[in-house]
């Protein structure tokens, strides 16, 4: 089961997010002007809305996690020992 | 944890000295690190001139002279922890837009053709020669931690040398710039890119929003994003964030560009060349480690040959 959460204060309501996910599981409050998760069920873990995220606001847990086929080595090996 | 304290050494190489000067500006907060933290080398706060044994060595700035090269390995030799502490030491950082130019340019520019200065001479004794090159710190030596920041900000300094100090895992996110700054990503009606000289943004709404550069989303936070709450749009002093660093195809220019383009009537390829031909200020402070030299989308030698090219035509 996925779980999502959009972190408000980090969200700066740009609708990308609303815009690009494939299955309307997200949608936009016009009062607060922040996006929020909708339907979780409809969620199938592309990480589109994540990756367009411009501030990072957006976390999925439990959703399946591709491999990548190339990663650039010279940063994955340091990738853990970032502050 | 044992009464005895955390002996900490720092040292500077070639950089501007923030960094050190970030260390010191923890305030009153210094005063809790120091309960549990003895500082022995640090060129800022005491006159020790060797390098005493430490566990935690803080090395701020790259690898230039012969001196840089010289401390960089002392200091892995005597510390347990080496932390490559603010841009210049992890990505080379603004030191490391050097590569944009040859050393004779460099020395010619600083010390005979200065505009604020009379000197015509080259320095030859007392300063230590300019490498050729750059070299960020872990390509002379292992770095255990790294912490991004043009300086890193007192809240992250503080986190960090906290979380080391008691043995658990640092309190941070991975959030951009963007998720400090309290302005409002709109969709606009920019028709094209604009500068400060043409306007002053409302500071109510995104730089993006408004046909300005901002290099917020393609920027990990370590500053608490105090321009674009100023009034200033973000040019990426803390280096860019995971996302960009671990997709190959996602860039500084990519990803600014596709979002922008988005909020206002603006053509991506408009936006993405108009970034290449200023790439030297937009990658000003990453372009000297392979973390994004080796990206596949990183084209700086082209991108300053084709503006360079056109100017000597
Ligand atoms: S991960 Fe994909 S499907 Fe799920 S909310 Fe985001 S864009 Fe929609
Ligand atoms: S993409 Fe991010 S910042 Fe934009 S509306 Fe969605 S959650 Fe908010
Ligand atoms: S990272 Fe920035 S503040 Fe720190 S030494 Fe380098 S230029 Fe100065
Ligand atoms: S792009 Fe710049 S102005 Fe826009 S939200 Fe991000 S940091 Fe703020
Ligand atoms: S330029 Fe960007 S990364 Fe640097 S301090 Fe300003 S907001 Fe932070």
């Amino acid at each position: 089961m996925i779980h999502m959460k959009i972190r408000d204060a980090a969200c700066r309501g740009c609708r990308f997010c609303v815009d690009i996910c494939p299955t309307d599981a997200l949608s936009f409050d016009e009062a607060t002007q922040k996006a929020v998760v909708e339907t979780v069920e409809d969620c199938i873990g592309c990480l589109s809305c994540g990756f367009i995220c411009p501030s990072g606001a957006i976390r999925h847990e439990g959703h399946h996690v591709v491999k990548n086929f190339y990663r650039n080595l010279y940063f994955s090996r340091r990738m853990e020992k970032f502050l | 944890m044992s009464d005895e304290k955390i002996r900490l050494n720092t040292d500077w190489l070639c950089d501007c000295g923030g960094c050190h000067v970030a260390l010191v500006d923890l305030h009153e907060k210094i005063l809790q690190v120091l309960d549990s933290v003895e500082i022995q080398h640090c060129p800022v706060l005491t006159d020790v001139k060797d390098y005493p044994p430490a566990r935690i060595g803080i090395l701020t700035g790259s690898v230039r002279t012969e001196h840089d090269r010289h401390a960089a390995l002392v200091m892995r030799e005597k510390c347990e922890i080496i932390i490559a502490f603010g841009t210049c030491a992890v990505y080379g950082g603004l030191h490391g837009a050097g590569l944009a130019h040859s050393r004779e340019e460099i020395m010619e520019h600083v010390y005979r053709r200065s505009p604020t200065t009379k000197t015509d001479t080259i320095p030859d004794a007392e300063v230590s020669e300019l490498a050729k090159m750059v070299t960020p710190i872990d390509e002379v030596i292992d770095v255990d931690l790294y912490l991004p920041g043009c300086p890193p900000h007192p809240h992250f300094i503080f986190e960090s040398l906290a979380s080391l100090i008691e043995g658990r895992e640092p309190r941070v996110t991975q959030d951009s710039v963007c998720g400090r700054c309290k302005r409002q990503m709109i969709k606009g009606d920019a028709r094209e890119i604009r500068n400060t000289l043409d306007e002053v943004p409302d500071e109510r709404f995104c730089f993006l929003s408004q046909g300005h550069i901002c290099l917020g989303s393609a920027t990990l936070d370590r500053c608490l994003a105090p321009c674009p709450n100023h009034g200033i749009a973000c040019t990426g002093c803390a280096g860019p964030t995971m996302q960009i660093l671990t997709e190959p195809y996602l860039d500084i220019r990519t990803e600014v560009s596709d979002r922008m383009a988005r909020l206002t009537a603006i053509d991506e390829d408009i936006i993405k060349t108009y970034m290449e031909k200023t790439a030297k200020t937009q990658y000003a402070y990453a372009m000297a480690t392979k973390m994004i030299g080796n990206k596949p989308t990183f084209l700086i030698k082209k991108w300053i040959a084709d503006v360079e090219g056109q100017i000597n035509e």
